[in-house]
């Protein structure tokens, strides 16, 4: 009962991640930001989502003779959010690198401080 | 203008033709229809057979991989020779071989061609890809192996393990991935995954069976009767679809992606 309570709870928390990135995507103003909202919101709400799935297994777990099925099951879920976790970031990052190097621009406001420094140029 | 013109004729004669003939199927989810009601006279119908006997006949509790390898194995058979033929096409059409008066080769010549100007930050891309290819390749081969048992076979597993190979290619440059998967070996590996399945078949035709009738293979494969040498010879033949499937796949990345001319490219 409390597992479920548990798995649910993160589940519910990476819906709403998702959303964010979703709307994320949709309402920031440049490339950057607009990578960088579903670049974190995915990746979160993906780790989220599946430690949730591994949870809600445990269930139905009581004695580790019978039940070890559950146990693989809940270690390839895990596996696939270790994956996620390193796979994720590195594609956003990978994204963004193309971004730069096709000079994709990144709105600043009037008058803000511009950090980037001698590469700025290059537009 | 002229070829555009004809090329759009066959196209919409040739789509037209497909849906008119959508509409001799029967609608989804027909129970009258013959795979689900059987044969007209009342015989047992195509899927209901598959439910009760492939078990009885294979060992292999994945419906899915005996149909595809075993019950319909001639037509797998040349759904991958498709998919060698397509390398085969593509090779022919953009691999440029040792042609000096070839644009493109001069292009690369004076070093124009060059898209990897912007290696200067991989550091993040290439660590990761280096740790991740293992993993995915290990993944493709329990695909692969673990056709019978879970979703899954040879196509899946090939493409997993050809996906691998541009991952190397993409994050840090071609010739290294062809360094480790050259050009000789793929088209070398792709015949040796369709001749492995054709060997399957015509090993069990000269033992006096019909082409890739496999339970007959069984004195050779060492099982307790034909129906663990079936569920064998599926293995065998799905590692022949991935070889040719994951040489492929990495083949048509590799021209596509240097014009043909298998250096620099993406």
């Amino acid at each position: 009962m409390i597992v479920s309570v548990i798995s649910a709870i993160f589940i519910l928390v990476g819906i709403v991640f998702f959303a964010g990135a979703a709307i994320g995507i949709i309402r920031f103003p440049d490339f950057y930001t607009r990578t960088h909202a579903a670049g974190k919101g995915d990746t979160l709400s993906s780790l989220l989502v599946i430690t949730g799935f591994a949870l809600y297994q445990l269930n139905g777990f009581e004695s580790f003779s019978e039940d070890w099925p559950i146990l693989l099951v809940i270690l390839k879920l895990l596996g696939v959010s270790i994956f996620i976790l390193f796979t994720s970031p590195t594609a956003t990052h990978a994204l963004m690198d193309a971004g730069w190097e096709e000079c994709s621009k990144p709105k600043i406001k009037e008058g803000r401080p511009n950090h980037l420094g001698d590469d700025s140029d290059q537009f | 203008m002229l070829s555009k013109v004809f090329a759009t004729i066959a196209v919409v004669i040739t789509g037209g033709l497909l849906l008119f003939g959508v509409y001799d199927f029967p609608s989804f989810g027909d129970p009258n229809s013959p795979p689900n009601a059987g044969a007209e006279g009342g015989g047992e119908s195509v899927s209901q057979y598959f439910i009760t006997h492939t078990y009885k006949d294979t060992k292999v509790p994945n419906l899915v991989t005996a149909v595809l390898a075993d019950y319909r194995g001639y037509d797998t058979m040349f759904e991958t020779v498709v998919v060698f033929a397509a390398g085969i096409a593509i090779f022919c059409i953009m691999r440029v071989v040792g042609n000096a008066n070839d644009p493109r080769q001069k292009k690369e010549r004076e070093g124009m061609h060059s898209f990897t100007y912007g290696d200067h930050n991989r550091i993040i891309i290439g660590t990761t890809c280096r740790v991740i290819v293992p993993i995915i390749q290990l993944f493709g081969l329990y695909v692969i192996a673990h056709g019978h048992y879970s979703p899954g076979g040879g196509f899946q597993g090939g493409v997993l393990l050809g996906a691998s190979f541009i991952l190397l290619a993409l994050s840090s440059d071609l010739n290294s991935a062809l360094k480790r998967f050259s050009e000789y070996n793929y088209f070398k590996l792709a015949a040796v995954g369709i001749l492995i399945y054709a060997g399957f078949g015509l090993t069990s035709q000269f033992l006096g069976e019909n082409f890739l009738d496999y339970g007959v293979l069984q004195p050779l494969l060492f099982t307790d009767g034909p129906e663990m040498a079936r569920s064998h010879s599926m293995l065998g033949v799905e590692i022949g679809v991935a070889f040719t499937v994951m040489a492929i796949m990495f083949s048509i990345y590799a021209n596509l992606a240097s014009q043909g001319t298998l250096k620099d490219g993406l």
